[in-house]
């Protein structure tokens, strides 16, 4: 008997201690690639911004810092990124969900104005007023993220003192900077790069609601852009470029919709048959003309319009008449992007799109099309790991709180696509990261 | 214009639920020999196995068995070098059998409770199938009433009312992030009932090979009332109200087993089994929440099982009047079409060895080990459901351990 008690024990020790079943992952491998110094170049996307400001958490994820993460299994370096300071955590500030409006079910949201590392505004003549944030002092730098930058700035000497975001990065005082960006990222040896370059030239001119800003030229952009990956492959270093999106495929522009403005508007005074708005007249960059007409689907209200302001009294020729509602007192242009500047704006994502993949090509250099990927959300969603994702606001789970910009885990995805691009140009098996494990938008 | 919107959340994915999880522990000395005895006329445990075989028994019989079992899968998503692990948890299948008769009558009476499905996976809540499932525990248990009639000295049937308890507890992460950034959580908790009969014959043929045929049915238990409990972030809890609660029927799938016995000598019993298990009728999983919102719907989720079988054989010898010593094994087809694989129990075909001791404590006291180890093919896959996609390993432990009165 005293065997038998013997062997049931050794039978339940055997089961306890058994070995795990054994995962054999892909050994992994760098390919005809060296990670050894990555850098990222780009504009806001890369910087990690999201919920309309710069902030530590958003940093921390940026799609650049995600890559270089999975990289480290494949040869990759350290990557050093510009964080603001825990005592400045919330960097420029930025947008958070405060709840939801109890009869309406809209999201409500608030500045976050408290341990930011905004330093001042200094006012550079010719220009106005710049904010500025507390230097970065590190003496290492691989995310050479700037939010707001366009393509058309890369070789703008002056260009430090205009750009808060940009400034921190640079020794020297405000309104003393000589350094043109392209110098700047590429004034250290690296081997690997990331270009993200190129959304700001047609976004700037989009968000505006083609008011406030304009389209960089195609052939400008396409000069700009050859210099570009000239100068960042010229020691035969090997990246990523990506394309740009559709501005028409976020959520800044397909949230508030003309329906659902003249739906509510309807509820109070059904007689109203239509939203006017001031349209451009044609589809042409040279074009100047704007008229007022009725709003159609293919009109986009910008995300931040005021929609109180709908109805309200205003002044015109035609004296005192609601504001939106007749063709004296139209939604003015810079919340809408009508019809005629889609197709513009559409046309020259196109052309800077042809540029970005005919360049890349040109130099052997991998494609991240963003440009593909985020229309087939638009138009499909993304099931990742058991979540639904889609491109809608805040519910769609892969844009932040602004409209424009990514949740974590919409970086996660984008850091995803461009390991995917890598891995299929030079045969690494950078392995992908969990999206899943990442964020999406917080909810109080 | 945000006030005019209306919040639509990412809709919950369906409740990943209920697969290969038909429990085979249902005697010691049957484990022993690779799960046969449809054909054999062993013990108490003919209850389960063929009630047509109890009235065979030249003995009544009182018994009872428990076997934990440890499932240990892994898990290793597509294109990463990550491996997640179930974690350490012991589910415990159990047996109890009394079968009584007056001495050499034709007839028998029998009662069984035993566990015919069940499982018990834990992922954990931060592994990147999270918002799929993060740990299940399913329990059923059966008790069966059974009466067994010697037609003749070469046949008997025999047949019971089954009724089953079945008990569900499910976990899984919800993707919506609170101010710190973790995330929601649900669980869906219940009990419910369900009904069933199993029923068999058992011959012995001149050729002292014995047959067995047994069915036993399909036992569609639903969970009535059971809890839907759902974690998120304040803001959100008028989307997911709370108390819920659910309804979910899941049928157990009806199993026909076919075995021979042969006695090449005195010492030796060999045995082989052939079962088919009717997992076709696995064709939809739903949930249905007493309260809805837009963001938390009744789900519907295709499951497409399609049947499966396994192939058993075993022997046992007889080293002496008091030891006894089993081996076997076999081969299970998967029901799981590719594509639905999920993590609850991530189902594959698999093949299996047994091994077990009997030892006569007593003329009348059986005590029987039995251990057996499965190994699961391993499987890559994309869900299309939830497009988890990776390749899962399993390896099953299952030591065990019965005591058996007879007289």
């Amino acid at each position: 008997m005293k065997n038998f008690k013997l062997s049931i024990y050794v039978l339940l020790a055997a089961s306890l201690a058994a070995c795990k079943p054994s995962i054999e992952t892909p050994a992994p491998s760098h390919g005809s690639a060296d990670f050894s110094r990555y850098i990222a170049v780009g504009n806001s996307l890369t910087a990690g911004y999201a919920d309309g400001g710069l902030y530590l958490e958003g940093q921390q994820n940026s799609y650049p810092s995600i890559i270089a993460k999975q990289m480290q299994q494949v040869g990759g370096g350290t990557f050093t990124q510009p964080l603001f300071s825990q005592d400045q955590a919330n960097g420029s500030g930025y947008l958070q969900l405060t709840g939801f409006d109890k009869t309406t079910g809209a999201p409500t949201t608030a500045p976050v104005t408290t341990n930011l590392a905004v330093t001042g505004q200094v006012t550079i003549p010719g220009f106005g007023a710049v904010t500025t944030y507390t230097k970065y002092t590190g003496t290492d730098l691989n995310n050479y993220g700037v939010p707001g930058i366009k393509l058309a700035h890369i070789t703008y000497a002056p260009y430090g003192n205009l750009n808060g975001f940009y400034e921190r990065l640079l020794p020297g005082a405000e309104g003393t900077h000589t350094t043109t960006y392209l110098d700047f990222i590429t004034a250290k040896p690296f081997t690997f790069f990331t270009n993200w370059l190129g959304n700001n030239d047609a976004l700037g001119y989009a968000t505006s609601g083609g008011a406030g800003d304009v389209l960089t030229d195609k052939a400008t952009f396409n000069a700009l852009y050859s210099g570009l990956m000239t100068k960042l492959t010229a020691s035969g270093q090997k990246g990523a470029v990506a394309t740009i999106p559709d501005v028409t495929a976020i959520p800044y522009f397909n949230t508030v919709t003309v329906a659902a403005i003249l739906a509510s508007v309807q509820k109070a005074n059904p007689a109203v048959q239509a939203l006017f708005i001031n349209a451009k007249s044609d589809a042409t960059a040279a074009g100047t003309a704007y008229a007022a007409r009725p709003a159609t689907a293919n009109d986009l209200i910008v995300l931040t319009f005021p929609t109180s302001k709908i109805g309200t009294l205003v002044s015109t020729p035609a004296g005192m008449l609601p504001y939106g509602l007749t063709p004296y007192s139209p939604i003015e242009n810079q919340y809408v992007l009508d019809a005629n500047e889609v197709t513009l704006t559409k046309d020259y994502v196109t052309s800077y799109n042809n540029t970005i993949k005919s360049v890349a090509a040109s130099k052997g250099i991998a494609v991240n099309d963003m440009y593909t990927f985020l229309n087939n959300v638009k138009a499909h969603g993304l099931v990742v790991d058991g979540v639904n994702l889609n491109a809608g606001y805040i519910s769609g789970g892969i844009f932040s709180l602004d409209g424009v910009h990514l949740t974590p885990r919409g970086y996660a995805i984008v850091a995803n696509e461009f390991i995917k691009a890598i891995n299929a140009q030079y045969g690494s098996t950078i392995p992908l990261a969990d999206a899943a494990s990442y964020r999406s938008v917080k909810f109080p | 214009m945000r006030k005019i919107l209306l919040l639509l959340l990412a809709s919950l994915p369906v409740m990943a639920f209920a697969q290969g999880f038909q429990v085979n522990l249902h005697g010691q000395k049957q484990i022993g020999m690779g799960h046969t005895g449809t054909g054999l006329a062993q013990d108490g445990a003919s209850v389960l196995f063929n009630p047509g075989a109890m009235a065979m028994l030249p003995d009544n019989y009182i018994q009872a068995g428990i076997s934990p079992l440890i499932f240990k899968s892994g898990f290793n998503p597509s294109g990463t070098n990550d491996a997640y692990y179930t974690k350490n948890k012991i589910a415990t299948p159990f047996t109890a059998y009394a079968v009584w008769g007056p001495k050499s009558s034709f007839w028998k009476l029998g009662l069984g409770v035993y566990t015919p499905f069940g499982g018990l996976t834990d992922w954990g809540n931060e592994w990147q199938g999270k918002y799929v499932l993060e740990s299940l525990n399913l329990k059923a248990i059966a008790i069966q009433p059974t009466l067994s009639i010697r037609l003749a000295d070469f046949v008997s049937i025999g047949g019971g009312f089954v009724y089953n308890i079945g008990d569900v507890d499910l976990q899984r992460a919800i993707p919506l992030a609170n101010a710190a950034g973790a995330d929601g959580q649900a669980r869906l908790k219940g009990s419910g009932h369900g009904y069933g009969w199993n029923a068999g014959i058992f011959f012995k043929t001149e050729s002292g090979i014995t047959v067995g045929i047994d069915y036993r049915s399909k036992l569609k238990t639903t969970i009535n009332n059971g809890d839907a409990i759902f974690g998120v972030p304040a803001s959100l809890a008028t989307s997911f109200p709370q108390p819920n609660t659910f309804t979910a029927s899941i049928p157990l799938p009806s199993t026909t087993s076919l075995g021979l016995g042969y006695y090449p000598s005195s010492r030796w019993t060999l045995a082989a089994d052939v079962n088919y298990v009717h997992w076709s009728v696995y064709k939809v999983l739903a949930f249905d929440y007493a309260q809805n919102t837009s963001a938390l719907q009744d789900t519907y989720s295709p499951r497409n099982y399609k049947d499966a079988y396994s192939l058993r054989g075993g022997a046992q010898y007889k080293a002496n009047d008091k030891l006894f010593l089993r081996a076997g094994g076999g081969y299970a087809s998967t029901a799981v079409r590719d594509g639905y694989v999920t993590p609850e129990a991530p189902d594959a075909n698999r093949y299996y060895f047994t091994g077990g001791l009997g030892y006569k404590l007593a003329k009348r006291l059986d005590l029987d080990f039995s251990f057996e180890y499965e190994k699961l093919l391993s499987r890559t896959q994309t869900n299309i459901e939830s497009q988890l996609a990776g390749t899962f390993k399993t390896h099953v432990y299952i030591p065990g351990v019965s005591l058996a009165y007879h007289w």
